[in-house]
């Protein structure tokens, strides 16, 4: 079983249902270490103070906020972990809404929920009823120090608890001042181009799905280690001027002969 | 508009479209400086080498992989580049999916793509790409090769401008298997509790209105450094103790609807 990395309990009411938390993804990416190119030696960060141009340990550290040039409020850890709020262990569900109006972008990060001391009926009680209405619950949940607006949600038999990212946080599309072509699709590029879609269409399975990269990256590692010189690739062609009609028609020639 | 992070092109058959990767997210966290306590001077980041322990430049440092006999072995941009050269530059659609069937547990970060390049077919493309996704719930899948990792990416339409959602791959999400969930036969509620929790889920139910939920960390905490500016003292709140499992559960969700159902003391 992963580890809980928090304990607490979640409240609908004065429905109590204790829980455990635990990391449901974990980075499977190839890391890296900084190091000098000279002589490979390995690169460490030291916190210097600038006045006395000495290393500083972590304890003599302290918070500051800017508001001014070389002007500081200056904070304790404590005092910013202040900020978190008093129900440190509490989950208050608050509110429910329909699981599919919440556009997946808002959804961060997720942890599994599991029961916790005495929780199992409350724990299964509250998975049963979200899932046969089709609800989300919305709560506050404070994790190291800080508040997150967190989903409480139906994953299989499971509760999973994610993370939300709020709507002030998003950048709106018109910031992007997306360019726009002198005349719309066409009504013939618009049908290719929907048969084209419907060619490709499949269900999403998940087990297809592996990071090729990291074999292949891992693959590359292990050559330069028996002293083999990758190969380098050629510089890409700048790509040409877009013929649509055509590319769609030659896209669905190609598809109906597979 | 904000710095591309990735520029290349997303391709759909054929078709081929010059994009720019740009943040969907912005930073909306209170920042702070590290300071030395004693003199509240600014703390500096430095990197050293610990071979010469001296700082260096930050074009002098490259990555390496360390192996298991703790030899490290360099990595230069272009050798990364050469590990899968067409998914360093290009998104191919692979597929069409419903959005429902993707698990949220997968979305990592999102951003948006928008058009870099300059040419009318291609600015079509694009607009193409967006209307026949608007409107449908069906979603693209590609693969995406950004900052020495491969990104599993979802690209749909949003609000009139394509989307791209990196996805972690399903082996980076933990099988739920061995998390002590619902499962327990002992556990099943009573239909009576059942028709209980759904009647206080309905109560407490509205839409979702993400313009309504603030970040009530961010607002207290500069509420907390006004306080300081003010020389007023900061103490942590006190924290409360949880409250017990109801040792009668029908109880308690009872109790709970009469408090929903109650006319509002305001």
């Amino acid at each position: 079983v992963p580890r809980s990395i928090f304990n607490g309990t979640i409240t609908v009411g004065l429905a109590v249902v204790p829980i455990k938390v635990h990391s449901a993804v974990e980075d499977r990416s190839v890391h890296f270490h900084q190091v000098h190119a000279p002589d490979e030696g390995q690169i460490v960060q030291r916190r210097v103070c600038t006045a006395q141009d000495i290393e500083v340990p972590y304890e003599e550290i302290v918070m500051g906020y800017a508001v001014g040039a070389d002007e500081y409020v200056v904070l304790t850890k404590d005092e910013i972990a202040a900020a978190a709020g008093a129900h440190s262990h509490l989950i208050e569900i608050e509110q429910f809404v329909p699981a599919a109006e919440i556009d997946p972008v808002f959804y961060e990060r997720g942890y599994y929920l599991s029961a916790g001391d005495g929780g199992e009926a409350p724990y299964r009680l509250l998975h049963d009823a979200l899932a046969r209405c089709d609800r989300v619950g919305l709560a506050r949940w404070v994790f190291h120090n800080r508040e997150y607006l967190v989903a409480v949600r139906v994953h299989g038999e499971l509760l999973v608890l994610q993370t939300m990212r709020f709507a002030d946080e998003l950048v709106a599309v018109d910031s992007l001042g997306l360019p726009e072509p002198s005349r719309a699709p066409s009504d013939r590029e618009i049908e290719m181009a929907g048969r084209l879609v419907d060619a490709l269409q499949g269900p999403f399975e998940p087990s297809g799905l592996t990071d090729t990269y990291r074999d292949r990256l891992m693959g590359l590692i292990e050559a330069k280690a028996r002293g083999e010189a990758p190969d380098l690739p050629e510089a890409p062609d700048e790509p040409a001027e877009l013929d649509l009609a055509a590319a769609l028609e030659a896209s669905l020639g190609r598809g109906a002969k597979r | 508009m904000a710095r591309p992070l990735w520029s290349g092109s997303l391709s759909f058959g054929l078709v081929t479209v010059p994009v720019a990767l740009i943040a969907a997210v912005r930073d909306r966290d209170l920042h702070f400086h590290q300071l030395h306590a004693p003199d509240n001077a600014p703390i500096e980041i430095r990197r050293v080498c610990s071979q010469e322990d001296r700082e260096v430049p930050f074009e002098e440092i490259t990555r390496a992989y360390e192996m298991p006999d703790g030899r490290l072995i360099t990595v230069s941009d272009e050798e990364l580049e050469a590990v899968e050269p067409r998914r360093t530059r290009t998104i191919e659609i692979e597929r069409f999916v419903e959005l429902a069937e993707v698990d949220p547990l997968l979305f990592d970060h999102p951003y948006f793509l928008v058009p870099s390049g300059e040419d009318d077919g291609s600015l079509r493309a694009y607009r193409l790409l967006a209307e026949v996704m608007a409107g449908t719930e069906r979603v693209a899948l590609g693969r995406l090769v950004m900052r020495a990792r491969e990104h599993l990416a979802l690209v749909r339409a949003r609000e009139g401008a394509l989307s791209l959602t990196t996805l972690r791959f399903p082996d980076e999400v933990r099988p739920g298997d061995d998390v002590a969930g619902a499962r327990h036969r002992a556990h099943q509620p009573t239909a009576e509790q059942l028709d209980a929790t759904v009647a206080i889920i309905e109560a407490l139910t509205g839409d979702w209105d993400p313009d309504s939920l603030h970040d009530r960390y961010r607002a207290r905490l500069k509420r907390v450094v006004s306080r300081k500016r003010d020389g007023e003292t900061v103490t942590p709140p006190h924290r409360g103790k949880a409250p017990e499992p109801a040792e009668d559960l029908m109880a308690a969700l009872e109790a709970t609807l009469a408090d929903l159902r109650a006319p509002s003391q305001q």
